[in-house]
């Protein structure tokens, strides 16, 4: 391998990692939820999407940022209504019932999203776009870099919200020990409804960084965020918020590793094997959950 | 203080109460023997409202309890220290006692009230940033009643205290029990260390097979067969 293919590889890994940002989002908004409820939402990723599309609404009027935000806040309205209806209204202990009806959620805004832009992908804003900074001779593409500092400013965040307030005390609480929860007098329907908000704002902010480092938004985006949020919620460890932003950042990197080395057509492949050969060696992940849960 | 009539809780159809009734008086220790599977954690779970009963009433200060939420009744002044202690295991020790406190909002008297648990419970000053999953049994004992005392309760319902420690850490247990019980705290207790809760109660009660069986006095006991049916859960020959 000579020094130019060299220099490629690492630039492609360096823009991936960015780009894994994004997926780190996703996966901590999976495993938020799993943490707190011991349910997968599979929506999550599509109603990420979604928000960002709604954020469209004010494209016209807002700069980039503050339709990034809107893209955040709509995102928990989003959250707040997937809780109600696919798991508030089902049986809880029917593990199955609220898996589907997270399924049914995801085609819906899939099916919604398509009926209402006829398919055709939308532009979505970026920022810093073309201002590259040069590490020698490797560059880094401001945009990705912005992606990429916002996504760390929302995980700092929510770090500091989990750590440091009363929501984020009854959350991790709710999470560990739901029935002393209770006793300490914390409502598990009230944590878990704030839990699929907080995911929602990490989910709005995810699905518009998607947007502003494509440059566009599309019904394409939603099945491979899904997927890849999954694969870093299992390679991160279920539940754990470091594995998911470690677990994203890796995943990022790697898939464009793979792309440059094997094409974008077989990039998808590697990914999996990646995630199998977690599986096999290593099935709780980076970071995995405490055995003896309650 | 606290008057249960004719409660009922079933898991599905199997009846767990079968129609309980008994009182925890004021000031008071009153301790509630039986063998396993009597019934005598679903009760402990109806009275502080994780469970829902099918009947009955449970009424606190001349209050209904039937119907209110966990954390009602928590702020009611009411708390449990559950079986098999469940803290958090991930928090750390302070971040247990802070989730005690949950349903109060004087961040001061809350940070004094945590210094008063340190000094009662000088163990989880050692630990206080360690994560409460490191700590050995007894000391998560000690935690679990920490935690629940930050609620500031005027009724104490602890299950099992003492089930799974050593003997010093047992006496222990009992000492605080006598302590909370001089600073005016009233306490319902499940026990099976009947030799133990005979030294701290002032009224027994015994459960078998969701009833109430035998009420009385520590003085009633010793000519009656209540402990052995305690253990053994030997019926009463009619």
């Amino acid at each position: 391998m000579n020094y130019n293919n060299l220099l490629d590889l690492s630039q492609s890994l360096i823009d991936g990692v960015l780009f894994g940002s994004i997926y780190a989002l996703i996966g901590i908004g999976f495993t938020l939820i799993f943490g707190v409820m011991n349910k997968i939402n599979l929506s999550y990723a599509a109603a990420s999407v979604a928000a960002a599309y709604v954020s469209l609404l004010i494209v016209q009027t807002a700069p980039p940022a503050l339709v990034y935000v809107a893209a955040a806040l709509v995102g928990g309205v989003l959250g707040a209504l997937v809780y109600l209806i696919c798991f508030h209204l089902l049986p809880l202990n029917k593990p199955l019932a609220t898996l589907m009806s997270t399924v049914g959620m995801l085609l819906l805004i899939d099916e919604a999203i398509v009926h209402i832009t006829a398919g055709m992908p939308q532009n979505y804003p970026a920022m810093f776009v073309g201002a590259n900074i040069d590490i020698g001779p490797l560059s880094l593409r401001s945009d990705l870099l912005f992606v990429f500092g916002f996504g760390c400013l929302v995980m700092i965040g929510l770090t500091l919200l989990l750590k440091r307030t009363r929501l984020g005390l009854a959350t991790r609480a709710v999470s560990q020990q739901p029935v002393a929860a209770q006793l300490c007098g914390m409502s598990i329907t009230g944590t878990n409804m704030s839990t699929f908000v907080i995911a929602g704002f990490l989910g709005g902010t995810a699905g518009a960084m998607a947007g502003a480092a494509i440059g566009v938004l599309s019904p394409l985006l939603t099945l491979p965020l899904t997927v890849k949020g999954l694969v870093v919620t299992v390679i991160g460890g279920l539940g754990s918020i470091p594995g998911a932003i470690i677990a994203g950042l890796v995943v990022g990197g790697a898939e464009n590793l793979f792309q440059y080395l094997r094409g974008v057509s077989e990039r998808d492949i590697y990914v999996m094997l990646l995630l199998f050969a977690f599986l096999v060696f290593r099935p709780g992940g980076l970071f995995p959950p405490p055995a003896g849960r309650d | 203080m606290l008057s249960i009539n004719g409660l009922a809780t079933a898991y599905g159809k199997i009846e767990a109460l079968k129609g309980v009734s008994l009182q925890a008086g004021a000031g008071q220790v009153t301790c509630l023997l039986g063998p396993n599977g009597a019934g005598k954690s679903t009760l402990m779970l109806t009275i502080a409202g994780i469970l829902k009963p099918k009947a009955g009433s449970i009424r606190f200060e001349n209050e209904e309890l039937v119907g209110k939420s966990c954390a009602d009744i928590v702020a009611r002044g009411l708390a449990l220290v559950p079986e098999n202690r469940l803290v958090f295991p991930a928090l750390t020790v302070r971040e247990n006692l802070m989730a005690g406190a949950y349903r109060r909002r004087d961040r001061a008297a809350i940070r004094d009230d945590i210094d008063k648990m340190f000094v009662r419970f000088p163990r989880l000053k050692e630990r206080i940033e360690q994560s409460a999953g490191t700590l050995s049994g007894g000391e998560q004992q000690m935690l679990a009643v920490a935690r629940a005392l930050m609620s500031r309760p005027r009724l104490l319902l602890m299950d099992e205290p003492s089930v799974g420690l050593a003997p010093l850490v047992v006496a222990e247990i009992f000492e605080i029990i006598r302590q909370l019980h001089g600073e005016g705290v009233s306490i319902f207790l499940v026990e099976q260390n009947a030799h133990m809760a005979l030294k701290v109660a002032h009224h027994f009660y015994l459960m078998e097979q969701g009833l109430v069986t035998f009420s009385g006095n520590p003085g009633e006991m010793s000519g009656d067969d209540v402990i052995q049916r305690a253990y053994l859960g030997k019926r009463r020959a009619a």
